[in-house]
This record gives C-alpha cells, sequence and structure tokens, in this order.
C-alpha cells in the first residue's frame, strides 16, 4: 500500500517546489545519503565481521561476556548515540569538564576534536548498527562446520589464509545480509541525520512535509529513495536464500576455540572492551551523567506519563502484530492456497520502506480515501480516526515491522513437519484444536521472542511516532529527539536513558536467541 | 450382498503434475484384511494413502469406507471425521510432548471401539520400554517410527494406514516386528493398508497385494500368485531376480505345456497365460526355476558368484549371451568359479511358465 500509493503521486503534477529541488537540491541530497551509506557500510563491515571473529574462534579473557555484551549496541538508537557523541565532544562538554577536573582549568576546546556533521552521522549509525552485521555473521561462523577448516589447515593453509580463503568466503551470504540491513537503516535513519542538519533524502522527505507542506514532493523524494532500498532489499533477500544453503551442513562440528596468550589476548581483549565501551557503555554513561548532572529535568519531564505511552504503544502494537501474524501463518499453512502466501509475500515489503516514507504515505493515502469516501458516499471523515491517533499509529508499525512478526513465525512454523498437523488431525482433531493442542504451546516460546524483539525495534523508532502521533503524545523517542531539536541536549538524556534501559532490558532477555538464530 | 469394507472406484490420484495413479479400483471385502501396496519410489503410492486418509481431495471417482461415501469428486469428509490412522513414514510426532503423550494423544478416540490396548503392553510390544518420558527430538529415526505406529494403533482407527512401516528399523528387529505386528493386526482385526517396496514384506504380511507400475494398479491378487503368475512383463520384472530369455512354444494344448529353447533344450511345466504352439515369446526364468547337476551333459559357463549366506546366486552365461541366475543351497559342497562349467539338469520343468 505505502509503496502503490508512493508510486501513484509521482506521476502526479509536480510542484514547483519540487522544480526547485530537483535543479539545487536532489544531487546534494542523494551525494550525502551515498556518502553516508558508504561510511557507515565500511564501518559495520570492519567491526561486525572483526568482532564476530575473535568470539567464534578464539578464547581470550571475557570472551562469554562479549559474546552477548555486543548486541547491547542493538539497545542504543543512533540518534541517542548522536546526542552523547555531541554532548562529550562539544564545547564545554563533558571531556571538557573531565579535563578541567583532571588537570585543572585549560584552552582544552581547541584540542577536542569535534564529531559533527557528516562525520558524526556515519559513526553514530555505525556504532548503533554494526550489530546486524555482528550477529549475522557470527551466527554463520558458528554453523560453519569445522570440517571446512580442518580441510584447510590439511591443505596446508596458515591461520591468516584460511581465514580469507576460506572462513570469510563462505560467510559472504551472511555478511552481506547483514550489510543490507544496515544499509537499509541507515538510508531510512532519520533522527541522526537531522540532528547533525545534514540533507539527505529522509530529511528532505520530512522537510517537504513539515516546512512546505508539500506532500507530492515528499512523495516524489520517497520514490527515489525507495528504488535505492528495493534494490538494496532484492539483494539481501537474494543472499539471505543462499546463507541457507551454506548452513545446511551435515558434518556439523562443533568448532574448537584457539585459545590466545600473551600480547595477541590483550590486543584482542582490547578491542572488544573498546568496541563494547564505545557502543554501549559511552552513550549510556553519558545519558547517566547528564540524568543526574541535571536533575531540574526530572520535573519537567512527566515519567509517568512517558513510560505508560511508550510502554502501552509497544505491548499494544506488538500484540496486534504478533496475533494477526500467528493467525495468517496458521491460515496460510491449513489453507496451503498460493493466493494467501503471495499476499503475504507483497505486504511483507514493508520493512524495507523508511519510517519518514511510509508515515508520509500513510497520511497521503489515508487524507485521500477520506475525501473520497466523503465526497462519494457523504461519509464523515475518517482522517482523524487514523491520522495522529493511537490507531494510526498502530496501523503504521504493523505495516512498517509485519515482515519481521510475520517471517519470525513463518520460520518458527517451518521447523514444524507439515505431517505434524496431518497427524493431529488423523487422530480426531480439528484445525481449530490442533491450533491449541499442537501449535500454540509449541510456538509460544518463539512467539514471544519475536513479541521482544518487535518492542524493542518499535521502541527505537522514531519517524512514524513522531509524524503521526497525536498531539501531545510523546514517547522516549519523540521527547528526546523534541528536546535534542530544542538544543536541549541535556533535557533528552532522561528519555534517551529510559529508552536505552527499557531496549536493554529487553535484549537482555532475548539475547540468548539473537545469538543463536537470528 | 454383504457390503465391501472398503471401494475405491475409478479414481485419479494426483500427487504432482506430473506423477498420477489413474483409474485405481481396490476394494477390500472384509474386515480385518491386511493389504499391501508394492511400487517403486515416486510412483503415488504415499498419495493413495494419504487421499484415503482424507488429507488429500481425489479430482475424480470415489472411496468408500463401511458402504459411505467418504471422498469423491463432490464430496470430501474432513481427515479428523473419518476415524482412519495414518502412520507417516518420516517423523510426525508432536515435538513438544513426550513419547508416552504423543502415543496417548489419540487414545481418548472410540471409546466404545469393539477392540482396545494394554498400553503398557503396546509399549513392550513395540519395544519402546524406557523411552516413555523422552521428547521426540531424543530418540532415534526407527524408534520415532514405533512410536508414531503406537500412536496409530491407540487412537483405535477403522482403518489403519502404514506408510513404510518398517523402513528405519533394523534388520534383526524388523522381522520380529513384523510378526508382532501382524498378530495384532489379524487378533484385533484391523483392516490395514501397508505401503513398502520391500516384495517380502509385502508377501508375509499381506492377504492381498497391490502391484503399482505405470501409474495405475497393475495387479491385485495373493502374494503367492503375484510371486509366481505376473499379469504382465512389467510385474514380473518389477518383482522378480529373473531374467526373460526367447522361446518357442511347442505344446500348449495338452496338461503340460512344453517349450523350447535354442541351448537349455526342451522345457516343460504349465503356461499361466497360454499362447498357440509355434508362437515366440520371453519365459520368465527365476533363480530357483533351474536346478543345478554337476553329471548333466547341458552345461553352461558361470561368469558370477554371489555368497549370499543361505545360497550362492550363480549367473551362467547361453551362447546368445543371456545371463541367467540359478541358485545353489550353500551347503553345496564344491564350488564352481568363474569361466568354469556349470551342470543344469534335464529336461527342465518349472510349475508355472511365466511367458509373454
Amino acid at each position: 500500500m505505502p509503496i502503490l500509493t508512493v508510486f501513484a503521486s509521482f506521476f502526479s503534477t509536480t510542484s514547483e517546489y519540487y522544480e526547485l529541488l530537483k535543479n539545487t537540491f536532489l544531487i546534494k541530497y542523494i551525494l550525502n545519503s551515498a556518502i553516508i551509506l558508504t561510511g557507515v557500510l565500511a564501518l559495520t563491515f570492519l567491526f561486525g565481521v572483526l568482532s564476530a571473529y575473535f568470539v567464534s574462534f578464539y578464547n581470550f579473557p571475557g570472551v562469554n561476556f562479549f559474546k552477548w555484551a555486543l548486541i547491547l549496541s542493538f539497545a542504543v538508537p543512533a540518534y541517542i548515540y548522536a546526542y552523547s557523541l555531541t554532548a562529550f565532544f562539544e564545547n564545554f562538554g563533558t571531556l571538557f569538564g573531565l579535563l578541567t577536573w583532571l588537570f585543572g582549568e585549560g584552552e582544552y576546546n581547541k584540542f577536542i576534536p569535534k564529531f559533527d556533521g557528516m562525520f558524526g552521522a556515519i559513526l553514530s549509525m555505525s556504532f548503533s548498527l554494526f550489530g546486524y552485521v555482528y550477529v549475522l555473521t557470527r551466527a554463520s561462523f558458528y554453523h560453519q562446520s569445522n570440517n571446512l577448516i580442518e580441510v584447510s589447515k590439511n591443505l596446508g593453509f596458515s591461520a591468516k589464509e584460511s581465514f580469507f580463503k576460506i572462513i570469510l568466503p563462505s560467510a559472504r551470504p551472511a555478511i552481506v545480509a547483514g550489510l543490507s540491513l544496515v544499509a537499509m537503516e541507515c538510508l531510512s535513519d532519520f533522527g541522526t541525520v537531522s540532528f547533525f542538519s545534514v540533507s539527505t533524502l529522509t530529511t528532505g522527505i520530512y522537510n517537504s512535509w513539515l516546512s512546505f507542506d508539500d506532500l507530492n514532493t515528499a512523495n516524489q523524494l520517497s520514490f527515489v529513495l525507495l528504488l535505492i532500498i528495493l534494490t538494496l532489499f532484492f539483494i539481501e533477500n537474494y543472499s539471505r536464500g543462499g546463507a541457507k544453503y551454506h548452513q545446511s551442513s551435515q558434518g556439523f562440528k562443533k568448532i574448537p576455540k584457539i585459545d590466545l596468550n600473551g600480547k595477541k589476548a590483550l590486543i584482542v581483549t582490547i578491542f572488544c572492551s573498546f568496541l563494547f565501551f564505545i557502543s554501549f557503555i559511552f552513550p549510556t554513561s553519558q545519558m547517566a551523567y547528564w540524568t543526574f548532572k541535571f536533575p531540574k529535568y526530572f520535573q519537567d519531564t512527566n515519567l509517568w506519563s512517558l513510560n505508560f505511552n511508550t510502554l502501552i504503544l509497544v505491548f499494544l502494537a506488538s500484540l496486534v502484530l504478533v496475533s494477526f501474524s500467528f493467525l495468517i501463518n496458521f491460515g496460510n499453512r491449513i489453507s496451503k492456497s498460493k493466493f494467501l502466501d503471495n499476499l503475504s509475500l507483497f505486504s511483507i515489503s514493508g520493512y524495507a520502506i523508511p519510517g519518514v516514507i511510509l508515515a508520509v504515505a500513510f497520511i497521503t493515502f489515508f487524507s485521500w480515501l477520506s475525501d473520497f469516501l466523503t465526497d462519494f458516499f457523504g461519509f464523515i471523515s475518517i482522517k482523524k480516526i487514523f491520522i495522529g491517533s493511537v490507531i494510526g499509529l498502530i496501523l503504521a508499525y504493523f505495516i512498517r515491522f509485519y515482515s519481521l512478526a510475520f517471517n519470525g513465525i513463518k520460520s518458527s512454523y517451518l521447523k514444524m513437519n507439515q505431517s505434524i498437523d496431518e497427524s493431529s488431525y488423523l487422530l480426531g482433531y480439528s484445525k481449530f484444536r490442533t491450533f491449541r493442542k499442537i501449535h500454540f504451546p509449541y510456538l509460544k516460546n518463539s512467539i514471544f521472542l519475536i513479541s521482544i524483539l518487535i518492542a524493542i525495534e518499535i521502541i527505537k523508532e522514531l519517524p512514524i511516532t513522531l509524524i503521526l502521533r497525536p498531539f501531545n503524545f510523546e514517547t522516549f523517542a519523540t521527547k528526546a529527539y523534541a528536546y535534542a531539536s530544542q538544543d536541549l541536549l541535556e533535557a533528552a538524556a532522561l528519555p534517551s536513558l529510559f529508552l536505552i534501559f527499557w531496549a536493554g532490558l529487553l535484549i537482555f532477555f532475548t539475547s540468548k536467541h539473537i545469538l543463536s538464530e537470528k | 450382498m454383504s457390503i465391501n469394507f472398503l471401494e475405491i472406484k475409478n479414481t485419479t490420484f494426483v500427487a504432482s503434475k506430473l506423477n498420477k495413479v489413474l483409474d485405481f479400483n481396490l476394494t477390500i471385502k472384509n474386515e480385518g484384511d491386511i493389504i499391501c501396496l508394492l511400487g517403486p519410489s515416486g510412483v503415488g503410492k504415499t498419495t493413495i494413502l494419504r487421499s484415503i486418509a482424507g488429507l488429500q481431495k481425489i479430482p475424480k471417482g470415489s472411496i468408500s469406507l463401511k458402504g459411505k461415501v467418504i471422498s469423491s469428486e463432490k464430496k470430501h469428509i474432513e481427515p479428523e471425521k473419518r476415524n482412519i490412522a495414518l502412520s507417516f513414514q518420516d517423523n510426525s510426532l508432536f515435538p513438544h510432548y513426550s513419547v508416552l503423550d504423543n502415543i496417548n494423544f489419540g487414545a481418548k478416540r472410540n471409546r466404545n471401539s469393539k477392540y482396545n490396548f494394554d498400553l503398557k503392553e503396546l509399549i513392550k510390544i513395540l519395544h519402546l520400554e524406557g523411552l516413555e518420558n523422552k521428547f521426540p527430538h531424543q530418540v532415534s529415526a526407527g524408534e520415532a517410527q514405533r512410536v508414531s505406529l503406537a500412536r496409530s494403533l491407540m487412537s483405535k482407527p477403522d482403518l489403519l494406514l502404514l506408510d513404510e512401516p518398517f523402513s528405519n528399523i533394523d534388520e534383526s528387529l524388523k522381522v520380529e516386528l513384523q510378526l508382532n505386528i501382524k498378530k495384532i493386526l489379524k487378533n484385533k482385526k484391523i483392516t490395514t493398508i501397508m505401503v513398502t517396496h520391500d516384495s517380502y514384506e509385502a508377501f508375509y504380511m499381506a492377504d492381498y497385494c497391490g502391484i503399482i507400475l505405470n501409474q495405475g494398479l497393475q495387479q491385485y491378487d495373493e502374494p503367492y500368485k503375484i510371486h509366481h503368475e505376473p499379469k504382465s512383463l512389467d510385474v514380473a520384472k518389477f518383482l522378480n531376480r529373473g531374467v526373460f530369455v526367447n522361446v518357442k512354444v511347442v505344446e500348449s494344448d495338452c496338461a503340460v505345456h512344453s517349450l523350447i529353447h535354442p541351448e537349455l533344450g526342451e522345457i516343460k511345466g504349465k503356461l499361466v497365460n497360454n499362447f498357440p504352439a509355434g508362437s515366440d515369446v520371453k519365459l520368465l526364468l527365476q533363480p530357483e526355476d533351474l536346478i543345478h547337476n554337476d553329471q548333466s551333459k547341458l552345461k553352461l559357463e558361470v561368469v558370477d558368484r554371489k555368497f549370499r549366506g543361505t545360497n550362492f546366486i550363480y549367473t551362467l552365461k547361453t551362447k546368445n549371451n543371456d545371463l541367467i541366475p540359478v541358485f545353489v543351497h550353500s551347503h553345496h559342497i564344491h564350488q564352481h568359479e568363474v569361466e568354469e562349467k556349470f551342470g543344469i539338469k534335464t529336461p527342465i520343468y518349472i510349475d508355472h511358465l511365466v511367458c509373454f
């Protein structure tokens, strides 16, 4: 649906603003997006693959801790990372304070590097997104048969040669899949680039909608971005198909880890500690520091309603998403109809669509629908029901995260042989009773896990919430964004900290699952 | 006239676009009969079972159980309402239930059935002791197959369908299980259709065997007749380890028929399918048909010798390059090496002369 809306409006009349934009900014937007994308991909590849390699193949102090600690970076959205980065390095920021406290007064501002603009955006996104590459690559390393490595040793390859000639190429589909996820997230990012005032396609879409009230231009920009993202989406899907094949190794043997000693162990430990520190401890402690340094925002921020809003929203959205996906999956399974299957395939492309585009398309669609219904059938306007309401918000989340829920449940369902259902029918159990007695008890754990994964995504989600939320309805994400865009970073610390806390807590509960399967 | 227990009429079974079984007719007259369906892999045997169980619809024909139509072009009774149990070839145990819970899953059904099972006894017969509290992923493929069989039996079905029930079970246990299961099925009079590709298994278990080849049921008969009186060249080729040699019919009107082979000479016996004298036909020669005799003047060259434990199979070559297998008891004192000559008792007499 959002795709269709965007495509339809691309061919509708272009506004003057768009003409202006096309001549001046469009190239710049695309160029900026491309630079950020390249930087983020390079850094996430480096951090993700290296860390996955170290924890999969070597024993060094703290390896079991780092194994899951590194996924905590998922709890910190890129825009919050950006706030911390700025807060720490800005003039008279945290680092300045720290140096003053340590060495006394000084002209430190001159020497402190400034991470802002494009460079800041690249760093923020890399440290918050490298987890995707890490998790997928690690899973692929983990499932790699030891036989491969033994064969390569047997053929006389050194450890280094084995890594580049055997291990890395065979993990390639997983790495590509991880990188495409990073790319999609990076291109859809709104919070970070908007905070650093880098003009990219997403901020262009948002601004043309908000500042110029020009839905058409927003949709047309979306079209460009969508084309790029859909290409990536297909690459990801394609390489994932390969990953499946790569993992079905029959002679699976757990890889014995190599013990690292002395200098090497030290380097690897330092690398992982650094990564963990930079990606999680740093933003968290920066946010915590400010939260306690400026306690007056405790009173300013209505913590109760913020917590309540966010959690109830997340809970409702996950519930709706998971129950619906479960039902559709069940329907698909019992009907075996091709039509339903194709329809589901079509609707799961939602995850590839950036939140900004989705929100704008959502508004376009419902405005059109509402006008249409009012004009032709004399309905009262339905705009209010869907735009700027919790229902609309949940519906938009639904479109965005449906693929996550649907595919998660589908893959759990696939582990259950069709003949299991058939056995149950043959033993006299109806389809409904089979669902209750067999499917539900068997799938309830994975469904719980999927709900949590979705909850994590929704907590971090910014643009959809920002655009579609009801008036004065705030979540951690929107509150932090609101303060940050008013240059009140100190105030943004509190909601950010809460966001990291909740997301981190949920990740903690699902870490086992994320590490083993995703 | 009594009602047939199961009647399949002019039915088409569709396994895939390319793979179909056409115009299938099969009747089980008596309750308690055991039927084996034999055929090569991929011929559609499993599809037939699935369709009888109601897991697949049939595009043409009808299936009725105890006089009541359960499947036809228009009608399709849902599998859960048929009371037909199917034990799958692959593992279909409920992964989150223990072995015992799996076996009991359908036990509540049919409380008023005319027969019943003692759970403990069934577990003992199927050698499942000690596995009761394990979960499906902790048992072997063969054990899972037996659990699945137990689960099907415990649901006390009207008709039991078994898809290669012994395929994962090792040889020594297989024989014992075949014996015990046949005993149970016969005692409780449970009508069974079993699919297999092992003809020995089929011959032992079945009251009637059906041979499925080339998209159709080629022959439906008692095991003895299937083996000795195959109705077509294909059935004979599928079941037997023998070869076909060209012979001429000499005499086909008297009580004892006779054929002539240029090298083996006269072959006497009873023609299963009659041909007029003078016809050129192909005769099936099975390993048990020719009898070894060192004193005989008819000698053929040995080209191969297989030791099979209870017997040897010698392969003999005729002048026109037919390769004929011959059984010799494994206690036979002297062995013939390859390229030696091997005597065949003459005149040759074969009870059933299978010619096409």
